[in-house]
Formats: structure tokens, C-alpha cells, sequence
């Protein structure tokens, strides 16, 4: 996985300046582009392309905030995946487990308010998770207490990710 | 206009934007900076997408085609774009319409085909028909084509684009780019409105629907997402009118022959016309038993037949919006494309979905050819190098078949491409050489409800126990949207081989085949046009080459330079022959010896990017006025009259 903080040319923050980040991103689209290269050499067309690829990558990962905590572990050395953190606390395992069945219930029922519902009740939750995460990230902070910190979270907000993206499924029918 | 054209041998070739579409089609270039679009001999602009074949091998396009049909029913093809890559028992080919079609095997299921007087004709060879009656069109003009952007449905998949692709190289066309409809809408507009923001393309052809929310900030659209059906249009409006017309006219579902399926079918599309601006209209029809019946329809009947059709399109619209994040309320403006959305009903429903007034002002039918030139002239480097810049996205999901059959998302839809991902793999038995993905498009749980694009064997894994090598698959969408897959074996560093099995549409040996069938002198003419080819791309990089030698001369290190030169040399010593491949042999020379340079200039223009400072100014001082095509052109010219 490419390094997207140096891909864009972005200090490594947790906090980063969208709007700024996409300016950077445009920016070097408008150089990189394969359009900007189709009349130059196969070398430099194979080269566009793949920085391209890497800027549009290097684009998806920083303005998603669990691949940029990502990153940011990363470049401490921390490697995380998607199945491989620690196993998150039960209460809260149990927790998500009946906001499960109660989507699927809602779901059964056709109930669209209940979807609602309980989506907000995660969205908030959500949030607050992103926050605690902005702190642990946040200068100050001993790092190795941070990065303890911060892979709990990362778990929490996976499971909120993955249930939303069943709410989005079920509003699309 | 001039009142007559005086030929000229040393006219530069003129990049030409396609707009191919289901019902009409149409070619548009720029002129002092402005598109517009092109008119045939008889002063039309669109050409309608009919094909009609005879027994004795002629071909006919366009009105000559559609005048033929009501006699030739099975031997005409209308709305081929809504068979494009496709496979022989998808279910548009079960829909009401008068073809034959040659019943699936085995071997070429792959593939619709049609049967015309014994003949297999295949969508793509329908297509590029069209496309040589356009690119002929564009040459009455224009003097010389050059390079060409064809469009597609933003919807479309992998193998209805890879189709779309084939068609051009068919026609004889090199297609500098596909570029979807809406964003070619998003162009024509954005460059006449000047106005940036928010912005969302509802376009309604014959046979497909895209919706796409972009923002236009600066000269860059860049896409947010993007959604549709490739099977939704004005077509289907036919279709619907067409069955109650049939039903007046007492025809029995047994015995509905070609011929009366064509006039159900033309008279529903007169029908809908008229009723755009219309309350009602008559149609005087042949009846069943002998006679005619004169049929009336009310716009209030006709709306109440289309509104299913038009409430699908808000299926997409409503997720499109949710994938960019984006309230109706926040939108700047939409924009309506093609010529479905002409319907008064369509117009209505759109302004209570979007709470805009939609934008029309810009012909609908002519709007995304329009954007598809100024691509074309961009991509060409005869327009102006400002600022303008599409970052479109994938439309659909992109994944890989894992155990018990569920689809594994490598890519998710609307991801802004050129776009790659990497998985790796390892082999499951011992001493196991070879290895099957099957890579699937679409946005379902199984992979069975995707759509499937193709099946790769790596082959030449070295013999190790179960679970030792690890298998690096690279897949990599391009610009055009095209899906291209590289592998490797970690453990030994092996470039594997990837066979591809495409499961629609044709394989590379297929297209070859139908290129050296439609030359006259086969062979010969393939030969030649692989000489021409040649030449373009060898000029091309010349060009190139020496641009940067004006550029960034003070990155060559010592010695390089000379290698440059002579590389150039050796070039332009092979130019002036008429060996094709000696040609390509030199470009490969050049490419090498310039390779480490190449590297240089892109990491300056990535570091001057960085800076804030825009390359293209440096660029534009040193290509002057006259751009790459103009320069080609003059070299051609000079070369030619040596002779």
C-alpha cells in the first residue's frame, strides 16, 4: 500500500484539511492525468497511469477516516487489517449483535421509520467515536499510549461502518 | 460558410468527437474553439442508428436504412447499442422486436448474433457500420480525421465499453478515449456557462439512463457518482405503446410477424413524438382482418403507460444523490440529456425530484457529441491547454468470486479511476500450477447475480506445497474504464501469464478477424494501415520528444542526450521507409533510451504541481499556437511531397 500523506505531499495528521487535500489532489491530477499524456511516449503514458492510479488511491485513502488512521499507524510501524485487530469488548460485541437483530427485524417488517431510527442511534455513535479518535491522534498525547488507544476505536468504527452500509443497502432495496 | 471548399492535401487531421447512440448517432468537431456538429450531404445532423443488410453484401446506414425497414424487418437492426456486449440468451434478446438471432451454442454464446440472410452479423459489426458512415461524414468536412472520443452510457459495464471499443477499431478509427455521456453533456454546458458548482445529468436516451452528480470547480469536473440502468429508454416507451397498438389492431400474440412488429413499433415512436406537445393523437393503423382502424392516444394514456418506466429512473437518481452525499436542495443545477426527455412527463418528474428547473438549452440530441469534440480536441492538443480536466469514476463495483460463490468487492463503484487494487493469493494444493479468478461486475451479494466480465487462469505457478506461493493479482482500470489484470508470484518474483476468457463479447483473434474481413484486398490493406498507424504514433512521439527537449533539456544527464539524438535520428531514418514493424522497432529504442528521463520530468511536474505552479504554462509557450496534430500534419505533408 502506497504511503497516501506522501503521495499527496500532506503533512500526517489525523485532523488534515480536506478541502486542502482535495486542492493537492486536482492538482496533481491536472499533470498526472492520462489525458494530459496521450500524445507523449509509451513511457511516459505507462508512467502517467500509474501515478494516477496512485494519486486517486493516495485521494480515497486520506478522506476516509478509518484508512487515514490507517496510514498514520502504518507509518508508526502498526499494521492493521480488516479481521486481524484484537478482539473488540464483549459488552460491546453483544451491544452491536442486538442492533443487529433489531435492523434485521426492521427489515423484515418493512419498518422504515425503525431503519431510521436505529441508523441515527449509530451515526451518533459514530461520531463520537471519530472524535475520541481526532484526540488520541492529536499532538501531546505519548504515542504508544495513542496508538492503544486508537485500535479499539478503529474496531468500533468498522462495525458501525459495516452497519450502515447494511442500512444503505436495505434503502435501496 | 464558404461557398465551396478548396481540397487540401496538407489539411492537419481533426480529432472528432462520436456520439453513438441507440436511436440516432452523430460526429462533432471544433472550430475556432467552438464544437459543433456535423451535417451529411443532405444537411441532417443526426444519422439514425439503423443498419439494414442485403443479400448481395450492401450495407445501409441511417434514414436509407430506416426507409428499408418496414420491408426488411429481420435484415434491419435498430437500437443495437442495446446489444452490445451482450450474451446470445441475455433477456434484451427475448424482448418484443422483429430479429432473428442465431440460437446460442456452446462456442460463441458470448455473443448476440443476428441473422441476416444466412449471415451472423454481430453488434459490434453493426456498430462499427454506423461508426464509417460517421467517421465518412466527419471526412466530407474535414478533409482528414484524426484520433477519436466515442461516448458511452456511464453505465455501461466492462464488456458493453470493450464492445464500443472494438466497433471503432472495426471502423478504422483510433480512439483516443471513451467518454460517458453525461460527463460529455457536463463539458458542452460547463464550458458555454462558464459556472461553476454543483451539478447533477439526467440523461434519458433510446435504450439507456445514466444519472450523474459531478462539481465543476476550476475547469475540473470531477464526478461524484454516477448510476443508471443500461437497459431504460425511450425504447421501452415504444414498446409499451406499441403493445396496446398491436392489441387495437387485433393482432394475436401468435401472430405478430417482423413486419407488423416494425409498424407497431415505428407508429408507438411517431405517437410519442407528437404527443410532446400534444394532448392527443390519431393514427390510422391496418387492422388484423383486412382494412385499417384509426387509434387514438391521449397524452393522460400515454403518461399513465410510461410512468413505471420513468419511476425507475428514481431508483437511481435517489442513490446517485446518497453516493455523492448530496441533498437535492444543494445542487446548482441539473442538466437533461437525450431525446427522451422531451416527454413532458420526464421533465415534470425530474423537477420534483431534484426541486430544480432542469436545464435544456443546449440541444439534447446533439449535446453530448458536442462535449465528446472538445474532449477530443483537448486529448488531440489542438485545443486550448487550459485548465479543463474530467475525473470520472467506475460505475460499477468490481469483485472477485471467492468460496461458496459470494462476490469479494475489489473496487467499489464510484471510485474515480484510473484506479488499481492488489490481492494476493496463495495455491491450495500441493504442486499447483495453475489458478482460476473469475471477476464479476455489479453490486449484489453473489456473484451469480453479477455480471460476469471474464475468467483468468495464471498458469506457470512453480510446483511448492499447498499454501507456499503467494500470488500477487494487480487489477487496473484505465481511463476509458476498462479493466486490465497483471499477476506476479512473490516468492519467486515470476511475471505470470494471464490468459483472459472474456465472458461477453469478442477475444482479441476474433476482432482481428472481422478487421481483415471487411478490407477489400484483406491482407494487403491491413498491412497498409498498420504502416499508417505506425506512422501517427512514431510522428507522435517524435513530436513529443522534441517538445521536451525544449522543456527539460537540463534534466538529461551526460551522455543522454546523444543517445536521445541518435535515437531520434534512427527514427526518422525508418520514417522515411515503409516497414511498419521497423518503425515500431525504433519507437521501442527511442521509448528505452528516454525512459530515466521520462522519470525525471514527471517527478518536476509532480514537484511544481506540489508547489502550486501549473506545468501547462510552460507547456503552452513551447507547443505555441499550432499543436501536435497541426505539427504532425506539416512533417506528413513534407515527407509525403518528397516523393
Amino acid at each position: 500500500m502506497i504511503d497516501p500523506f506522501d503521495t499527496l505531499g500532506i503533512a500526517p495528521t489525523f485532523d488534515v484539511d480536506l478541502a486542502a487535500v482535495e486542492k493537492r489532489y486536482r492538482d496533481l491530477s491536472r499533470v498526472l492525468h492520462p489525458d494530459r499524456h496521450v500524445a507523449s511516449s509509451p513511457a511516459q503514458r505507462r508512467m502517467s497511469l500509474g501515478k494516477a492510479v496512485e494519486v486517486n488511491e493516495a485521494w480515497r485513502l486520506l478522506r476516509d477516516p478509518i484508512r487515514r488512521a490507517e496510514a498514520l499507524l502504518k507509518r508508526h510501524g502498526v499494521e492493521i487489517k480488516e479481521g486481524s485487530e484484537p478482539k473488540a469488548d464483549p459488552e460491546f460485541l453483544m451491544e452491536m449483535m442486538e442492533h443487529r437483530e433489531a435492523l434485521s427485524e426492521a427489515r423484515a417488517k418493512r419498518d422504515k421509520e425503525a431503519v431510521l431510527r436505529l441508523a441515527q442511534r449509530i451515526r451518533t455513535r459514530e461520531k463520537a467515536a471519530l472524535e475520541r479518535l481526532s484526540s488520541a491522534f492529536a499532538p501531546g498525547s505519548s504515542e504508544s499510549e495513542a496508538i492503544e488507544s486508537i485500535v479499539p476505536v478503529l474496531g468500533e468504527l468498522r462495525y458501525y461502518r459495516r452497519f450502515l452500509d447494511e442500512v444503505s443497502a436495505i434503502e435501496d432495496g | 460558410m464558404a461557398l465551396f471548399e478548396i481540397f487540401d492535401p496538407k489539411a492537419p487531421p481533426r480529432p472528432i468527437g462520436i456520439d453513438l447512440g441507440t436511436t440516432n448517432s452523430l460526429v462533432a468537431y471544433v472550430q475556432d474553439g467552438k464544437p459543433q456538429a456535423v451535417v451529411d450531404c443532405d444537411l441532417e445532423v443526426l444519422v439514425p442508428s439503423v443498419v439494414g443488410y442485403d443479400d448481395r453484401g450492401n450495407v445501409f446506414v441511417g434514414r436509407t436504412a430506416q426507409r428499408r425497414a418496414l420491408g426488411h424487418p429481420k435484415e434491419t437492426i435498430v437500437s443495437v447499442k442495446r446489444f452490445m456486449g451482450r450474451g446470445a440468451s441475455d433477456p434484451e434478446t427475448a424482448r418484443l422486436g422483429p430479429y432473428e438471432f442465431v440460437p446460442p451454442a456452446d462456442a460463441d454464446a458470448n455473443v448476440v448474433r443476428f441473422r441476416v440472410y444466412g449471415r451472423a452479423v454481430t453488434p459490434v459489426e453493426v456498430s462499427a457500420d454506423i461508426l464509417r458512415v460517421l467517421k465518412k461524414n466527419a471526412e466530407d468536412k474535414l478533409q482528414r480525421v484524426g484520433g477519436a472520443v466515442i461516448t458511452v452510457p456511464a453505465y455501461f459495464d466492462d464488456a458493453q465499453r470493450q464492445a464500443t471499443k472494438d466497433a471503432g477499431r472495426l471502423a478504422g478509427l483510433e480512439v483516443l478515449r471513451l467518454l460517458n455521456e453525461p460527463t460529455a453533456a457536463a463539458l458542452a454546458y460547463g464550458l458555454e456557462k462558464k459556472q461553476d458548482g454543483l451539478f447533477a445529468v439526467y440523461d434519458l436516451g433510446g435504450g439507456t439512463f445514466d444519472i450523474t452528480i459531478l462539481v465543476l470547480d476550476n475547469g475540473i469536473f470531477q464526478v461524484r457518482s454516477t448510476g443508471g440502468d443500461s437497459a431504460l429508454g425511450g425504447d421501452d416507451m415504444d414498446r409499451a405503446v406499441a403493445e396496446v397498438l398491436l392489441g387495437r389492431m387485433g393482432v394475436e400474440e401468435a401472430s405478430r410477424t417482423p413486419e407488423v412488429v416494425r409498424l407497431a413499433l415505428d407508429a408507438a415512436r411517431a405517437a410519442k413524438h407528437s404527443l410532446t406537445d400534444r394532448e392527443a393523437v390519431e393514427l390510422e393503423l391496418p387492422a388484423a382482418g383486412g382494412g385499417s382502424t384509426v387509434v387514438t392516444i391521449e397524452r393522460a394514456h400515454f403518461e399513465h403507460l410510461i410512468r413505471p418506466i420513468v419511476e425507475r429512473t428514481g431508483v437511481a437518481c435517489r442513490r446517485a444523490l446518497k453516493d455523492a452525499g448530496v441533498a437535492p436542495e444543494e445542487l446548482d443545477g441539473v442538466i437533461l440529456v437525450g431525446g427522451a426527455t422531451r416527454v413532458p412527463l420526464v421533465r415534470r418528474y425530474v423537477r420534483e425530484l431534484f426541486k430544480h428547473e432542469p436545464l435544456a438549452d443546449i440541444d439534447p440530441d446533439q449535446v453530448v457529441a458536442l462535449g465528446a469534440a472538445v474532449q477530443a480536441d483537448l486529448l488531440a492538443g489542438t485545443g486550448p491547454r487550459d485548465e479543463v480536466l474530467l475525473l470520472d469514476v467506475l460505475p460499477l463495483s468490481l469483485g472477485l468470486e471467492t468460496m461458496g460463490g459470494v462476490t469479494e468487492k475489489i473496487l467499489p463503484r464510484n471510485t474515480t479511476i484510473p484506479v488499481g487494487a492488489t490481492q494476493t493469493f496463495t495455491t491450495y494444493a500441493d504442486h499447483q500450477t495453475g489458478f482460476e479468478l473469475h471477476v464479476v461486475q455489479g453490486e449484489r451479494e453473489l456473484a451469480s447475480d453479477c455480471r460476469s466480465l471474464a475468467k483468468f487462469t495464471l498458469k506457470g505457478i512453480p510446483p511448492m506445497p499447498a499454501g507456499m506461493a503467494r500470488l500477487e493479482v494487480t487489477f487496473r482500470v484505465d481511463a476509458d474504464g476498462l479493466l486490465h489484470v497483471t499477476a506476479r508470484e512473490l516468492t519467486t518474483g515470476i511475471e505470470q501469464k494471464v490468459e483472459v476468457k472474456p465472458t461477453y463479447g469478442l477475444d482479441d483473434e476474433a476482432v482481428e478477424q472481422m478487421l481483415l474481413d471487411a478490407l477489400d484486398h484483406g491482407e494487403e490493406d491491413l498491412a497498409a494501415r498498420r504502416l499508417a498507424e505506425a506512422r501517427v504514433e512514431a510522428e507522435r512521439i517524435r513530436f513529443a520528444t522534441e517538445r521536451a527537449f525544449v522543456s527539460d533539456a537540463d534534466l538529461l544527464e551526460p551522455g543522454e542526450a546523444e543517445r536521445v539524438e541518435r535515437e531520434m535520428q534512427n527514427l526518422g531514418e525508418a520514417l522515411a521507409g515503409n516497414d511498419a514493424s521497423a518503425i515500431q522497432n525504433r519507437v521501442e529504442e527511442l521509448d528505452h533510451v528516454t525512459h530515466a528521463w521520462a522519470g525525471r520530468r514527471m517527478n518536476r511536474a509532480i514537484s511544481r504541481a506540489m508547489e502550486g505552479k501549473q506545468v501547462s504554462d510552460v507547456e503552452e509557450t513551447v507547443a505555441g499556437a499550432k499543436g501536435v496534430e497541426a505539427h504532425l500534419a506539416a512533417e506528413q505533408a513534407s515527407a509525403h511531397g518528397g516523393r
